[in-house]
């Protein structure tokens, strides 16, 4: 690079052989933004953007690079200044600084780049699932009742010794229609797709209430649809923690709150029960999800998961999910 | 501008610069025109060892902006989507100097033919666009 003679740190201290890597890091720094301070020029500037782009490649972070500047800065001020110089050199430091990360900028846009295309790439997913689900719950649910209705009226033509292998092939239906109904509703619970979230969740509740004799209370407060992934995610995981809470929490009533606050959708699933532990709660069981599966699927859209295990006060599953990343 | 040690380089930072301010960009986006110079100058060296710079100022209707043309006649690139791609370095490089710059220019166009060098066009328009 540029050389035009070294400058020696200002607290002047003797180079010892085992300077520890960060050491090393620390006095090229102040090396650069001492030579920019006094030199002001282009020469001092390409220095901080060469520190820059080769801390980037040693995979140093934004925050270490503050701190090292913070060090570097902290010692170019530790000297006889009046408040004139004082003031001047703040203001020239934060040139060098911005040079110095303006590598980061790079990778920074990278990642924003990168999970902007993830996130079209989950919704293309999600739309691909719809699809599939709809193909699974009414097209082949309509194929497999016409078969029902060929195998009836096969049924009353073979002679009476062969009913009973029609009986077992109409088992076999059955269970191929549970295990289809399962996966469509895997996939994309038909009824997000009839009735919308709100309904939905609405519906939800009514259900475990009737089943478990568990009051289940349902806000809903959003300002528009939101994308299917995130419906999605928020009616299997209400839908997980209502079960958790009816089957094992002891609880004696449950709330359901969904908001849309600035750009975030919380989704939190209180009750009052006497809690459980991880494992006998959200144990990983088919065809639910466990803890997780939620964590990763929450994770996905990135959103975040905590749960408050409030001993015998009760259990608090919320998620988080931004609408845009 | 001619590009061919580390002091061109510094000339080249320096006039980006001076237009950038002319054209009215703030401390950051001055500092990503240079940035992007410097990552384009940094491929004539390391592949071409010499090539050419040229900034100039932009102004269409109310709109102002920096435009660098940085070209050379190296060896050229044969897979130009290859070294588009985040990560991918034929060098020493980490493969994020191509890929990257593009995200910080608002506008990036890379020619290249093989035997016959690369040039890229890029703009920065004041307030992106």
């Amino acid at each position: 690079m540029i050389d035009r003679g070294q400058v020696s740190p200002v607290n002047g201290s003797p180079r010892v052989n085992n300077h520890t890597v960060l050491e090393q890091v620390d006095e090229r720094y102040q090396v650069a933004l001492l030579e920019y301070l006094a030199a002001r020029d282009e020469v001092a500037l390409l220095g901080g953007y060469d520190l820059g782009r080769t801390a980037l490649a040693d995979g140093r972070g934004v925050l270490e690079m503050v701190t090292i500047h913070s060090r570097a800065l902290a010692t170019a001020l530790n000297r006889p200044l009046n408040d004139g110089e004082k003031a001047r050199l703040l203001d020239a430091q934060t040139a060098f600084f911005v040079e110095v990360l303006s590598p980061f900028e790079m990778t920074h846009r990278a990642f924003r780049d990168a999970n902007t295309m993830l996130r079209r790439l989950n919704d293309m997913l999600e739309g691909q699932a719809k699809r599939i689900a709809y193909a699974l719950h009414s097209e082949a649910g309509q194929l497999l009742a016409s078969v029902h209705m060929a195998l009836a009226a096969a049924g009353r033509e073979v002679p009476p010794e062969n009913v009973p292998h029609l009986g077992q092939v109409r088992a076999l239906l059955i269970e191929i229609e549970d295990r289809l109904r399962n996966l469509s509703h895997e996939l994309r619970p038909p009824v997000l797709e009839d009735l919308g979230l709100a309904a939905a969740l609405e519906l939800l509740a009514e259900g475990v209430s009737r089943r478990f004799g568990l009051p289940v209370s349902v806000s809903v407060s959003l300002k528009g649809d939101l994308p299917a992934s995130i419906e999605n995610t928020v009616y299997q995981i209400t839908q997980e923690a209502l079960a958790n809470a009816a089957k094992h929490a002891e609880a004696s009533r449950v709330e359901v709150d969904v908001r849309q606050i600035d750009g975030r959708i919380v989704c939190s699933v209180r009750d009052d029960g006497v809690g459980f532990d991880n494992t006998a709660g959200f144990r990983k069981r088919r065809p639910g999800l466990g803890l997780t599966e939620i964590r990763e699927r929450v994770a996905a859209l990135g959103g975040v998961v905590r749960l408050t295990l409030n001993g015998d006060r009760g259990t608090d599953l919320t998620i988080e999910i931004p609408m845009e990343v | 501008m001619k590009i061919a040690s580390p002091s061109d380089v510094v000339a080249a930072r320096q006039q980006a610069r001076a237009l950038a301010t002319q054209a009215g960009f703030s401390i950051c986006d001055s500092t990503i025109i240079t940035t992007a110079i410097s990552e384009m100058t940094r491929n004539i060296l390391e592949y071409a060892s010499h090539g050419e710079v040229i900034i100039s100022l932009l102004k269409n209707g109310t709109k102002c902006g920096v435009k660098i043309v940085a070209s050379d006649r190296g060896p050229g690139i044969a897979n130009i989507a290859q070294v588009m791609q985040d990560g991918y370095s034929s060098g020493q490089g980490m493969g994020i100097g191509l890929p990257g710059t593009k995200r910080l220019m608002d506008e990036f166009e890379i020619r290249s033919k093989i035997g016959n060098g690369t040039t890229v066009t890029m703009k920065k328009w004041r307030n992106g666009q």
